[in-house]
């Protein structure tokens, strides 16, 4: 942060503040220009409008030369083909039923696709380039992103694999995903060397545009204290030339249910951000470690088989390369990794965060 | 695309380096289910009315403690129907005005009407399964019977005649020992992937035709034709509402219509001349202007304001909590932990039931221990009751489990686990919940639990559907 200002407090109302943020950005054209002065109150706050895995793939699918994952259909039939042999419940869906929740190790009688590039989007999250790790598509090396080894041939985590639209309209749909993160501290939002940035469950609905998929700034989410304190998080960070970099968060877990009543949640280890701003948006990247059990189980809990069916995806093949290319947070008793690095390719969109006590007192303003 | 490369070494010292978890503004504790407000007292007589409907000869109405007013034979067993339902590779039930296709035959073999499985595999046990008649025996018409009001007759196979209620063949359930059992089926909601499930069948509730009734886990819930939760205010008064100026930028009064007719507990409250606002046992009912969804009870967060129930269950035993969990409330054991539901359905035409402990064990083996029941009773625990267990709800009894095979323990078998049963089924908590009030392993399982798998007993749920579905 800058000395100046610091303390600085507005007298405006909240409606003024609203008003002149609202002037502001509309002069700057609400282009990707950044505001050179620090937005109302040292505040802005942003919710998460588009979320995927970052998977870096080619057309000709070079990177997978092997070719893409079979799902649960096509593993069925290599495992039992249709040979006229008469088969039980027990020994063919619920043994897969039983290896999807209580994955092996090692004895998934498949192996798994894995990319066979250098190539992957990502950060450097161990400072130091390693033999697997990848370079990124701009040249940057030690790129670290062992979840892309697991995950990039599979037809679900790619651009045309139904589960990443899927996700992204479930997040839009149901309220109980609503990840929003405020900026607080902010004398400037293209330089600033020390802001802080908090991370909440919203309780409201995303603006859109008339298309229903498109996202505009200016709307309002109201902070869930009731029941979304897990997912309450603070860091620290700075904005250098317009891109907002944090400390790693040791711990962290964002909404992140589907459909079908599902409530789960990621649960990721040293996530950091790192995300260009302007008054309106925030895109780039969430980096960090996944937990490799969470991983699974929010797989399962949250696409049964059926639809883990849509996009070639069988957790139980997943499941050993996970724990074999897990590369973070060792276990401290066996030493065993418990996470894997991954990267996330996040959009937020500009949102007004209100919080309880502003709750309140609009409230009271609006009963008037 | 957007990637960047920035380092992440020089943000200032003065900075701490890990992130911190804010600290909470309000509380996140368990509570007594009867401090709740989720349950009714047992010697609580407020239950729900009914419309009196032609009954054939021999049947009755019973009003039971989760179903509200089911139809039940002479003995006192629920009749149940079974409607047909679309799966995901086609349907299976009774379809409206036909016959029965619950038969004497002992299926074999799968549907496939669940993917992603093939059909054509062998069921479990087949030497000891039963036919659909030998788990549903149809509901059977004295010979000379005739129909009456919504009460009809089809033929069945054999040449008997079945009793029909509103086009749908009606059946009594093999699980169901007592007067007043439902533990066959129950009327909440079947959610999308759940199997064809069977469904106790009663008179219409004695509700005006602008409300409707949700069926929950903990009661029989008021709400309006759009689906819109109906709230009432300590603030009133008997048949009088106090509900006027700033009131009403949070409240809309239920309006009732001049031709509206004041009916049992249904009075019509005269707000001003002309104006009329329906009440409910003498309370003037309203809906929450900030309601974000249907079937909401968030207006209950409010001080003063209630959801409206036409009855409640009963209190769950001694040692159950209610635990505030990431999208609402769960029932809980007296340590926290999230209580789970097992579900499950086979996938023969039939759809029998295998969640209880005289069916199929090795569908739920399968999900919480890939077969090994020493790693199931790890994953999810059963619920251990001490010995002089007893409870005020019927729905809740202790019953003893083969430890091993999951199948009920016969009488005096040595180390045999005594456990907390809900509607005739085991209860479990999760090991994966290692806080109270997570609810991981929810959905744990087939088709998100809904099939073959755990879901966590939902009693309040803002964000979805899952307070009143199964």
């Amino acid at each position: 942060m800058n000395n100046s200002g610091k303390e600085r407090k507005s007298c405006l109302s909240n409606r003024a503040r609203l008003l002149l943020s609202t002037t502001a950005v509309t002069l700057l054209g609400w282009g990707n220009v950044a505001l050179a002065e620090a937005p109302s109150d040292g505040r802005i706050g942003y919710v998460l409008t588009y979320k995927n895995y970052a998977v870096y793939e080619t057309q000709e699918l070079t990177e997978c030369p092997d070719g893409l994952n079979g799902g649960p259909r096509e593993l069925y039939s290599r495992e039992f083909p249709d040979d006229g042999t008469v088969r039980t419940v027990v020994e063919t869906q619920l043994k897969r039923e039983g290896r999807n929740w209580h994955p092996a190790t090692s004895e998934s009688p498949f192996t798994l696709h894995q990319p066979q590039g250098n190539t992957a989007y990502g950060a450097d999250l161990d400072g130091k380039v390693g033999p697997n790790d990848f370079e990124s598509p701009e040249g940057e090396q030690g790129i670290d992103n062992q979840l892309y080894r697991a995950i990039g041939c599979t037809m679900n985590y790619r651009a045309a694999g139904s589960l990443r639209h899927f996700i992204n309209v479930f997040m839009w749909r149901y309220n109980n995903n609503r990840w929003v993160i405020e900026l607080t501290d902010v004398d400037d939002l293209t330089n600033d060397d020390e802001v802080t940035v908090t991370t909440y469950r919203g309780l409201d609905r995303l603006l859109a545009d008339a298309t229903g998929e498109g996202f505009v700034p200016g709307g309002t989410q109201r902070v869930d204290m009731r029941w979304g304190q897990e997912f309450i998080q603070q860091v620290q960070g700075k904005i250098v030339d317009g891109a907002l970099v944090t400390e790693p968060m040791d711990q962290i877990k964002i909404p992140w249910g589907s459909t079908f009543n599902t409530n789960g949640y990621k649960f990721f280890r040293g996530l950091r951000f790192k995300l260009d701003l302007t008054p309106e948006t925030a895109k780039g990247l969430l980096v960090g470690y996944e937990d490799v059990d969470m991983f699974n189980l929010h797989v399962n809990t949250t696409w049964s088989t059926h639809h883990q069916s849509y996009g070639q995806e069988s957790s139980s093949l997943h499941y050993p390369a996970l724990r074999q290319l897990a590369d973070g947070y060792p276990d401290p008793e066996t030493g065993t990794n418990t996470a894997i690095s991954m990267a996330l390719e996040v959009n937020l969109t500009q949102t007004y965060v209100m919080h309880p006590s502003e709750e309140q007192t609009q409230a009271g303003l609006s009963s008037k | 695309m957007i990637t960047a490369s920035y380092s992440f070494a020089s943000i200032s010292s003065k900075t701490a380096l890990l992130a911190v978890i804010v600290a909470a503004h309000t509380n996140v504790a368990a509570s007594s289910p009867r401090a709740s407000g989720y349950w009714q007292s047992p010697s609580s007589s407020v239950m729900e009315e009914y419309i009196e409907v032609p009954l054939p000869s021999g049947f009755q109405v019973l009003v039971t403690e989760l179903e509200g007013p089911v139809f039940a034979d002479a003995n006192g067993r629920t009749l149940y129907n079974w409607e047909l339902k679309d799966l995901r590779n086609g349907s299976t039930g009774d379809r409206k005005d036909g016959d029965s296709q619950c038969t004497n035959e002992v299926l074999r073999v799968t549907s496939g009407l669940m993917s992603p499985y093939p059909g054509d595999l062998l069921l479990p046990n087949l030497n000891q399964r039963p036919s659909c008649v030998d788990v549903w025996p149809p509901a059977l018409a004295a010979e000379g019977s005739e129909p009456v009001g919504k009460w009809t007759l089809v033929d069945r196979e054999d040449g008997s005649e079945q009793w029909s209620y509103d086009g749908y063949p009606l059946y009594v359930s093999s699980l169901d020992q007592q007067p007043g059992d439902t533990l066959g089926g129950t009327k909440i909601d079947s959610a999308g992937d759940a199997p064809a499930v069977r469904v106790p069948v009663g008179p219409p509730s004695a509700i005006p035709p602008l409300f409707q009734i949700v069926p929950m886990a903990t009661g029989r819930m008021l709400i309006t034709e759009d689906r819109y939760s109906v709230y009432s205010w300590e603030g009133d008064e008997p048949n009088k509402s106090n509900c006027f100026d700033s009131c009403l930028t949070a409240w809309t009064p239920v309006m009732a219509p001049l031709t509206a007719v004041e009916q049992g507990s249904w009075t019509v409250v005269e707000r001003s001349p002309g104006i009329g606002q329906w009440a409910f046992r003498g309370k003037p009912l309203y809906n929450y202007d900030d309601d974000p969804s249907t079937v909401s009870l968030i207006g209950s967060n409010m001080p003063g304001w209630q959801n409206v129930y036409t009855q409640r269950a009963v209190f769950p035993p001694e040692g159950f909590t209610v635990q505030a969990s990431r999208i609402g409330e769960v029932l809980a054991d007296v340590n926290g932990k999230t209580i789970y539901l097992y579900n499950c359905s086979d996938d023969a035409v039939d759809q029998l039931a295998c969640d209880h402990p005289d069916t199929d064990q090795e569908y739920r083996l399968a999900i919480c221990g890939n077969g090994d029941p020493e790693l199931c009773r790890t994953t999810f625990p059963y619920v251990n009751a001490p010995t002089n267990a007893s409870s005020e709800s019927r729905l809740w009894r202790a019953m003893t489990i083969n430890r091993n095979t999951g199948y009920r323990a016969s009488e005096g078998e040595a180390d045999a686990l005594s456990v907390w049963a809900y509607r005739g089924r085991p209860v479990f908590t999760y090991t994966g919940d290692r806080e109270a009030g997570d609810a991981n392993g929810d959905a744990f399982g087939e088709f998100n639990g809904y099939r073959n798998g755990f879901k966590a007993f939902w009693l309040r749920d803002d964000f979805m559907t899952n307070a009143y579905t199964r």
